[in-house]
């Protein structure tokens, strides 16, 4: 039997109150994926690359660096009072695990 | 948070259990029967605070933040703390008081079977509202005091917050909750240790913690007003035989230090000298059980905005955040090499920590502070005062020779 997860939109919630939030995303090697690995708070992007290369520097040949705020996060999660359900039409997702 | 009342002056705490696995030793009742597998949750429920402090690790101000975790995500949260076996939560800002659902949430852990503790500057507590605490199941309240009341006011940036901070653990007291002196010792109050103990003992408060300064937050912008090692190491120094001295009174006090793991060695070599070998290797097999500095382990921190943070002071850094994920998965998450490297961090330390002998109880003490000077997440602590012949003696002897 395969089911579908079934995902919401975490509501566009602030990440960061003294300065904006940044999603960190390091690759440990070039063939490698990037890796999702926190979030480092900085006022600008080239501080928050400081900032992260200080944390992951000995192990990254990649840092991403993404605003928290600009992430749209769809999860099966569900503690966020203003997630947004997300109807999906039956089979046009192909994204789906055997439960 | 290492107790110098039980490890100098034997003096059992409801702590024993969590803290050093000794909970069958232990005459008080336990928080826990077991040595804690999960962190103690420090959750600043929000940003704001009636006060603006020089020190706040939180940054917190006098406005709201936008974003903050509501009611019903706050409940959610210790639902997903219970089930993950979280032992404490200590409901910390800001200012928690400044919430009118502390109440509900307090009485919600409590439920759950959480122990629900606060950190409060205390200056909102009112007799009713101290009840009301008490009657949710509140099991501590600690509120926060930097100094005799001219520092204790300019500290905290308010005229009259010593009177009132006083008044709110009056009516904590008397309304029979457990209340507990937090104060952050800098050069600005250093001076004061043993006045302010003494004032508040008068009170009938007879648990007192102090925090060394960390370097996140407001307090990274007062590393200046942080303690020269020596005078940290004369400071806890003093604090050891005040301790000490109460006891000998009588006066069975309990006294703490978190923040700073040098303290843990120190208070081994201390016993060394004052209490003899047999003392001293008693002190250092609870420290070993209690596990040395527990960011990213046997603490962990939850902002207003649901981020999650290896201490509560380290707030520039995030795992993740509990409206995207659970706590439990973010915290186990060994793909976060951070984390990995974190809790393996007696490999990695380098400088006097790689070879100091009491690396076993310490860990390298504050891995914020060696960021925050060396931009070194494994350098040295800047704040260990631990002498070059306390850290490794035979090199010493041998260069001596």
């Amino acid at each position: 039997m395969v089911e579908k997860p079934e995902r919401k939109l975490v509501g566009e919630q602030p990440h960061g109150a003294v300065n904006p939030e940044w999603e960190v995303f390091v690759r440990d090697d070039e063939t490698t994926p990037l890796r999702h690995v926190g979030s480092v708070s900085a006022p600008s992007a080239e501080i928050a690359h400081e900032e992260a290369t200080k944390l992951f520097a000995w192990y990254a040949v990649d840092v991403w660096l993404c605003p928290s705020e600009e992430t749209r996060r769809y999860s099966t999660h569900s503690l966020d009072a203003n997630a947004e359900s997300m109807s999906i039409d039956s089979g046009e997702e192909k994204r789906t695990h055997e439960l | 948070m290492i107790s110098i009342s039980k490890l100098l002056c034997d003096l059992d705490a409801e702590g024993d259990g969590l803290r050093y696995d000794a909970a069958t030793e232990s005459s008080k009742s336990q928080i826990t029967n077991e040595k804690q597998h999960r962190p103690v949750v420090v959750w600043n429920l929000t940003k704001q605070c009636n006060l603006y402090c020089s020190h706040c690790y939180a940054a917190a101000d006098t406005e709201q933040a936008p974003g903050e975790l509501t009611t019903t995500e706050g409940k959610r949260l210790l639902d997903d703390l219970a089930e993950y076996g979280v032992p404490v939560v200590l409901f910390s800002g800001g200012e928690p008081l400044v919430r009118d659902d502390l109440l509900e949430l307090v009485s919600y852990a409590a439920d759950l079977d959480i122990r629900p503790v606060l950190s409060t500057n205390g200056t909102l507590i009112t007799p009713e509202k101290a009840t009301e605490l008490r009657d949710a199941g509140l099991a501590y309240a600690g509120i926060s005091v930097d100094g005799l009341p001219e520092r204790n006011d300019a500290f905290r940036g308010k005229e009259g917050a010593f009177d009132a901070a006083v008044r709110g653990i009056r009516a904590c007291l008397k309304a029979g909750l457990k209340t507990g002196l937090r104060y952050t010792i800098t050069e600005h109050n250093v001076d004061d240790l043993e006045g302010v103990v003494g004032l508040l003992h008068d009170e009938g408060v007879d648990r007192f913690c102090f925090y060394h300064l960390d370097y996140g937050g407001r307090g990274a912008d007062i590393v200046d007003a942080d303690l020269s090692p020596e005078r940290k190491r004369a400071a806890v120094k003093r604090l050891c035989d005040l301790t000490r001295s109460y006891h000998d009174r009588g006066a069975e006090i309990e006294t703490l230090l978190v923040g700073n793991y040098a303290d843990a060695a120190y208070l081994v070599e201390y016993a060394r000298r004052h209490l003899g070998e047999t003392t001293a290797d008693h002190v250092a097999e609870y420290l070993r059980r209690n596990g040395g500095d527990p960011a990213g382990e046997r603490i962990a921190d939850i902002d207003y905005q649901g981020n999650i943070h290896l201490t509560q002071f380290w707030q520039g850094y995030s795992l993740g955040n509990v409206r995207d994920r659970s706590f439990g998965a973010i915290w186990n998450d060994d793909s976060n090499p951070l984390l990995q490297r974190l809790r393996e961090r007696s490999e990695h330390l380098t400088g006097r920590c790689a070879r100091c002998q009491y690396q076993d109880i310490c860990r390298g003490a504050s891995r914020l502070r060696a960021l925050a000077v060396n931009d070194d997440l494994f350098a040295p602590d800047p704040q260990c005062y631990l002498r070059e012949e306390e850290v490794s003696p035979a090199t010493t002897a041998l260069d001596a020779d």
